[in-house]
């Protein structure tokens, strides 16, 4: 076992990156837009790394996850998100069994078995609406940051019915809501409700598991958080940064290898 | 110090089986004989789940648009000739060998071999989808040929006696409308011959099957899906005898010097539904590289029974009423299992084919299923037989990738 590990996420909208000792405690982390260059989102999170930690990083095994995974050239080895997920996950909370991570273009429900490997899943990279590019989308049609989004649809007392499933038509009927002058808190109640909905559907043919967590950048946002949990009927765990459980779990894999 | 430097070349990851050659030459000497039955106005199109000893026992020449479909596709020319058939008005979503085959009666000037030869007849029997009988009715405008459906409800359990002599009926119809198209008659004798011919290739074929269950296989996923060619198209034909022999001695010979399919294999895996044929090679070889080999599949299984016993029409309806896809999901499931256990596998893999709706419906419960049931781990990948414009890769490679690192 090494002394570190190094865990690079490439993903499709930010790149992590996390500097394990190998008491699994975090070094030093780093997260950025991922932008046209997979391979300068790398050398950049290394540079960050190697001055935040003051560590020299050479020798220091790297496993490199997510959809940019294969392109991190100084990586020992590419393991999936899904196991990832799973491993950096269980090193927070051995006893989640479910994981739900919605990130910028995918979302995915894992299985974890004891030994915090996945042992099924179920992914949605087919359709936007279930991604955190549904939020962006109707962020920008409402005229608010992405980060105003949840806060202000939890202001809703009466959210509204979007029933496309579909992110372009779903931006439709938005612009049909705002155009019949509806509260701008109860359209983003509404979307959130829409994507929470479409998520649940993909957990319960999984399997629901309590207590279920969630990670991706979309679970720092209240509003997805209160309408997943009443979709699913349970209560949630969120680790403190949901958007670096790969990049954790890749890191754990660099110090304990991936049958460790 | 030596003049020459002999590097020993490493062997493939694949071992290419040398009966391929013989496969080559009779599916040649197929395609020829489906021309010269055209000329002789003596040739039916037909389904790959149609009891074609019939036709041939009747003398009626048989070419199958389904293994044109499955040659467009390892052409990688799926999506112009799908894109022939939309052009006229068929929906993307329609069945991509449907989308091919109609696609090169339109334009087969610019279709592989310049489509399949003109039918004077098209036998279709929807015992393996609904599609088949639009299908053939679309050529049946674009060429003229009469359509015969060979009806066989789906079968949920046991045949009842009454589906039974529903179909025994239709089978009674066809050898009357062969009759009359082809002015052919069927012989109780001929008819003997040919069956006989039929269960012999398929018992060599099953045995080749069968012989999976050792480790290391001695046959992958891509071997037999082009193995299975001439039991599909040219069941009951002495033609195909020889090639199934020559097979299964390879095959034996391979078991009895432990020798696999694939140079190392670590991982068995079941395949369920039609290959990605224009991706075949690069997607098994692929695997066989990380050490994936598959014994088994739900498709090349299909064509197993042997029509037997005193009365042969009764074991026709038996046979192709029963066949995997005209039965519930209960039997897939059960089908599947039987299969992983058999062959001792470590997981399976699901193709969800999105032009072939019988096959892909309901994969997400029997996934469910098989894995309570045998405790093996499956992921369902997304694509189309034909359609490569459908086929993710990076998308498939995740979940695959996925499923792999289960096993380390």
């Amino acid at each position: 076992m090494g002394k570190y590990g190094i865990g690079i996420d490439i993903g499709s909208t930010t790149a992590k990156g996390v500097l394990l000792d190998n008491t699994l405690k975090i070094i030093s982390d780093f997260i950025m837009p991922t932008g046209a260059s997979g391979s300068r989102a790398v050398e950049k999170i290394m540079d960050e790394i190697a001055s935040s930690s003051k560590l020299k990083l050479k020798g220091i095994p790297i496993i490199s996850t997510g959809y940019g995974r294969t392109r991190v050239e100084n990586a020992e080895q590419s393991v999936t998100e899904i196991t990832c997920h799973s491993v950096g996950i269980h090193s927070l909370n051995p006893d989640i069994r479910l994981l739900i991570d919605v990130g910028g273009q995918d979302s995915k429900v894992i299985r974890i078995g004891q030994d915090g490997r996945p042992v099924d899943f179920e992914l949605n990279d087919k359709c936007s609406a279930g991604t955190g590019r549904f939020l962006e989308v109707m962020a920008g049609v409402l005229g608010v940051s992405i980060d105003e989004l949840g806060p202000l649809a939890l202001k809703s007392l009466s959210p509204a019915t979007i029933s496309s499933t579909c992110t372009v038509f779903a931006e439709s009927e938005v612009v049909g809501h705002i155009g019949a002058g509806k509260d701008p808190a109860d359209i983003a109640a509404g979307v959130h409700a829409s994507m929470a909905a479409k998520i649940a559907s993909l957990s319960k043919r999984v399997g629901t598991v309590r207590p279920v967590c969630i990670t991706g950048g979309v679970a720092l946002n209240p509003a997805f958080r209160y309408y997943i949990s009443k979709q699913l009927g349970t209560e949630l765990w969120i680790p403190e940064k949901p958007q670096f459980t790969g990049a954790l779990g890749a890191a754990v894999i660099a110090i304990r290898g991936l049958s460790g | 110090m030596p003049i020459l430097t002999e590097t020993k070349k490493e062997e493939k990851v694949y071992r290419q089986l040398e009966s391929n050659t013989l496969l080559q030459q009779i599916m040649f000497q197929y395609m020829l004989e489906g021309h010269q039955a055209s000329e002789e106005k003596h040739l039916a199109w037909v389904t790959s789940g149609f009891p074609v000893e019939i036709p041939v026992a009747m003398g009626v020449g048989v070419s199958y648009p389904e293994q044109y479909g499955a040659v467009v596709g390892s052409q990688k020319v799926g999506p112009e000739l799908c894109g022939y058939a939309e052009e006229i008005g068929y929906s993307q979503e329609l069945c991509s060998y449907a989308r091919s085959s109609i696609g090169s009666v339109e334009k087969p000037s610019e279709s592989p071999m310049e489509g399949l030869p003109t039918p004077q007849a098209l036998l279709a029997c929807n015992n393996i989808c609904g599609t088949v009988l639009r299908w053939y009715d679309a050529v049946s405008e674009q060429t003229g040929a009469p359509v015969f459906l060979l009806d066989t409800p789906p079968i949920d359990g046991e045949q009842p006696e009454h589906h039974k002599e529903y179909v025994r009926r239709g089978i009674d119809r066809l050898v009357d409308f062969l009759g009359r198209t082809f002015n052919a008659t069927l012989t109780e004798k001929r008819m003997r011959e040919v069956a006989a011919l039929s269960s012999k290739a398929i018992h060599l074929w099953t045995s080749s099957l069968a012989a999976c269950k050792n480790t290391p296989s001695p046959l992958n996923c891509a071997d037999r899906f082009l193995a299975m060619a001439p039991v599909v198209s040219m069941r009951g034909t002495d033609l195909i005898i020889d090639f199934y022999q020559t097979l299964l001695d390879e095959v034996e010979s391979r078991v009895k010097n432990s020798i696999g399919a694939i140079r190392d294999e670590k991982i068995r895996l079941l395949w369920d539904n039609i290959p990605p044929w224009h991706a075949i090679f690069r997607f098994f070889n692929g695997l066989a590289k990380r050490g994936v080999v598959f014994p088994a599949d739900t498709y090349t299984h299909a064509w197993s029974g042997a029509i037997e016993g005193d009365d042969l029409y009764e074991s026709v309806v038996s046979i192709y009423s029963n066949v995997y896809l005209n039965k519930g999901l209960d039997a897939k499931v059960d089908k599947m299992c039987e299969l992983i256990e058999d062959y001792n596998l470590d997981g399976f893999l699901m193709f969800s084919v999105r032009s072939c709706k019988r096959y892909s419906l309901g994969q997400l419960i029997s996934k469910e299923l098989v894995t309570e049931r045998t405790g093996v781990p499956g992921v369902i990948i997304e694509g189309d037989m034909v359609d490569s414009r459908v086929f993710n890769e990076a998308q498939i490679q995740t979940r695959i990738d996925a499923l792999l690192e289960m096993f380390i």
